[in-house]
């Protein structure tokens, strides 16, 4: 079982105008010298390294870390001097579900002080932690109308 | 035409149907492992509900297709993004040696592992010498 780096037609950005392009032999060519070459830069890296997203609205903070194959048991928060770490161990299994490798995972992430750490809250599913970090009051948008005289 | 053909090879395929994914795909992370009874696939999807979650076989490519259930709510802005939108699409060749009717999927916490036998014919058989 090999990995198929290249299946025939199936994207084809310069879409054939009239029928066909004789141009689409060409581009798949050159997709597949990519696909190829840089193939196994695209993937993810998983090993020890998760990818993390920041966001905010207008009332938290928000981080959102791609843990798959975790479970909720293996991921722990901590919240440091404005620092959020991010903790989790992957277990690497064989066939029977016997643990042969542990994998530990961290991360620390740069979170703003306007932010109430005893009320940080987190949901993990489908392999997503998603931490919600409430701000503070002073640090919320404002709308302050002034009278014009 | 015939020469024409041999310079420009598309030319002789015949015309294909204007089908066009354009939508981004990456190909997920996986460990694939064999064995002499069969391969066992792992393949890490995160964000990924079982609802969203294709698993196909067609003329020996097997294929996993995982689309992301969440999209980012309106209000939120995104202040710094590793990871993508992009579903995931993972195509393995084999070489028929699978049984199709009984592999087994289970996908938990954005993992799904799958346990693909091989097929009796494809298993390495003792012969015995008189």
């Amino acid at each position: 079982m090999t990995l198929a780096r290249y299946i025939h037609p199936r994207t084809t950005a310069l879409a054939p105008v009239f029928g066909r392009s004789p141009w689409l032999g060409l581009e798949s060519d050159i997709n597949r010298l990519f696909e190829t070459a840089l193939g196994d830069f695209a993937a993810p890296v998983f090993e020890h390294r998760f990818p993390v997203d920041l966001y905010e609205d207008k009332d938290n903070n928000y981080v959102r870390a791609e843990l798959p194959g975790l479970t909720r048991d293996d991921i722990s928060l901590e919240m440091v001097e404005g620092y959020l770490t991010i903790n989790g161990d992957r277990k690497v299994t064989d066939d029977d579900g016997k643990v042969v490798e542990t994998i530990s995972l961290n991360r620390s992430i740069a979170v703003p002080d306007a932010v109430v750490a005893d009320k940080i809250t987190a949901a993990f599913e489908h392999g997503v932690l998603t931490v919600t970090l409430p701000k503070r009051e002073e640090a919320k948008p404002k709308k302050i109308t002034i009278a014009v005289n | 035409m015939t020469f024409l053909q041999s310079i420009v090879p598309s030319l002789a395929r015949p015309a294909q149907p204007a089908k066009v994914e354009t939508d981004a795909r990456v190909r997920p992370a996986f460990n694939l492992r064999e064995d002499e009874h069969g391969y066992s696939l792992t393949v890490f999807l995160p964000g990924v509900p079982k609802e969203n979650l294709e698993v196909t076989d067609h003329d020996g490519l097997l294929t996993v297709t995982g689309r992301r259930a969440w999209a980012q709510p309106k209000e939120w802005t995104a202040l710094y993004r590793e990871t993508s939108r992009a579903h995931f699409e993972l195509v393995l060749r084999h070489e028929g040696d699978i049984d199709l009717e009984k592999i087994n999927a289970e996908l938990k916490d954005g993992r799904l592992h799958l346990l693909l036998p091989k097929a009796e014919a494809a298993r390495p058989r003792k012969i015995a010498i008189n």
